[in-house]
């Protein structure tokens, strides 16, 4: 009798011991998820920035009066450059962003620049970028979810509270950047 | 659709992958025993050769199985110059898959059709016809390659590999148990070697239809939970049905072989028989699954 006891209480403290490797691999694999996902955005956005130099110097013969945009844009690339975290990161990604569109858009109006082969292909390039800064952002998001879900779920929120992981943020699109542009008439 | 069902998906894969290996070997083994009791003075030589030949058989159709895919279908690698495109758009869904690149290859054919192959993501490979580049724009080959790129992260590509190997190899067995008749027909007749050779006989000629049957019916399943992680993807299952609706609308066959049909994203072959002999669910019924997420 006694080694019956003796033995139930071993594979109750064996079972313990695995379910809690079992979670604490799991938060660790899944909070690497996040890190890496959060290091995909940023190699992203700096292969956008790395991009904007060559943009500037092919469009700069062809819009000569378009001076405002073109700072607009090299501003936005070394505030992106300069930024610490990656709120603010992604938050100058978007600025940099609405300014190239604005160049694309003011590139219709010149057809010599639109035939130009180093134009159009950067042009590809950053529209390709654009879509792979949304879908790691997408995957930074979805990674943040199934970690949240571990931490909020039961017996996830047992170990989360033994191993102190709490529930993480998700990444924002930052308020202004959803705001309808203001036209103004000057 | 949550994502807890994805990851049942995956270790569902992973178990029958490691079941179906088991099979294959036992069967091979189990066949050897059989090729040794009709020859009793080699049993041993034959039941060793039998478990040597199929250990290299399955260890190298694991192995190269993305090889002998695409060099049975004829596809060449794309260059990242040409299909600046396809790279990008691969590239992008891997971010958000959080997928490792897959090689990209290409093969030389009008129909719109795409699969994916190779035995874990880290070594896949995925290969576009070139009427698919040519007839979808972005936003449908986005939606075709989410298509194949959850096949991979479903491990769907290593099962389906396997079950390939399954269907070539008895196929194989079969053909051997067949014309092996012709030759030890006279001089082995006696009793328990002939019951052997009938159970030899009703096994070479049910086995294939039923694993045809099976690989069939266990493809179609998958293409809609492909269907569905594409959209979990691309967030939006437009650009697949759109590109659905044009596959539906070809009639030309592909020359391909049978055997990696099911690994397309729709029959290549383009048969009418509806029913168990299907590789893939009809078109229509995949457009509307989608049309209702």
């Amino acid at each position: 009798m006694i080694t019956m006891t003796y033995w139930i209480i071993l594979i109750i403290i064996a079972i313990t011991i695995l379910i809690t490797i079992i979670y604490y691999n799991r938060f660790a694999v899944l909070g690497n998820r996040i890190d890496n996902s959060l290091a995909q955005i940023d190699v992203q956005l700096r292969k956008r920035a790395d991009l904007v130099p060559n943009l500037v110097s092919s469009i700069k013969g062809y819009m000569k009066h378009e001076k405002t945009i073109i700072t607009k844009v090299t501003e936005a690339r070394k505030v992106l450059l300069g930024a610490k975290n990656i709120q603010d990161k992604v938050k100058a990604g978007n600025q940099l962003q609405s300014a190239l569109k604005s160049i694309f858009a003011l590139a219709e109006n010149y057809p010599q620049l639109k035939a130009n082969e180093n134009f159009l292909q950067l042009q590809q390039e950053l529209s390709a970028i654009e879509d792979k800064v949304a879908y790691s952002r997408q995957f930074y998001n979805d990674s943040i979810l199934s970690f949240n879900d571990l931490c909020r779920t039961f017996p996830g929120s047992m170990f989360a509270a033994i191993f102190s992981k709490k529930s993480r943020e998700y990444l924002k699109i930052p308020a202004e950047s959803r705001a309808v542009p203001k036209i103004s008439f000057d | 659709m949550k994502s807890i069902s994805f990851h049942d998906q995956i270790s569902r894969n992973k178990r029958k992958s490691i079941f179906l290996i088991f099979v294959i070997l036992l069967v091979l083994i189990l066949l050897s025993y059989v090729i040794g009791l009709i020859y009793p003075d080699y049993f041993f030589i034959i039941l060793i050769l039998g478990i040597i030949i199929s250990l290299s058989y399955i260890l190298t159709s694991y192995y190269n199985s993305d090889k002998i895919a695409l060099a049975s279908v004829n596809a060449k690698p794309a260059s990242y110059e040409k299909h600046r495109q396809i790279h990008n758009i691969v590239e992008g869904i891997c971010l958000a898959s959080g997928l490792p690149k897959p090689k990209i290859y290409i093969l030389e054919d009008k129909q719109i059709n795409a699969f994916a192959t190779g035995r874990d993501p880290k070594h896949s490979v995925i290969c576009l016809t070139t009427g698919a580049i040519e007839k979808l724009d972005k936003q449908e080959l986005e939606g075709v390659i989410g298509h194949e790129l959850s096949h991979i992260s479903n491990y769907d590509i290593r099962f389906m590999t396997l079950v390939t190997v399954m269907v070539g190899m008895i196929a194989i067995i079969s053909q051997i148990f067949l014309r092996s008749l012709w030759f030890s027909g006279n001089r082995n007749r006696n009793k328990s070697n002939a019951i052997i050779m009938i159970i030899g006989i009703v096994l070479a000629i049910l086995a294939p239809l039923v694993v045809t049957i099976v690989q069939m019916t266990i493809s179609r399943k998958r293409e809609y939970v492909a269907d569905a992680s594409s959209v979990k993807f691309i967030r939006s299952p437009t650009g697949l049905i759109r590109a659905l609706k044009k596959i539906k609308q070809e009639h030309e066959p592909m020359k391909v072989s049978g055997a990696v049909s099911p690994l397309f994203i729709s029959d290549p072959l383009k048969k009418k028989l509806s029913g168990l002999f299907q590789t893939h669910p009809p078109i229509n019924k995949r457009i509307e699954v989608l049309e209702r997420m």
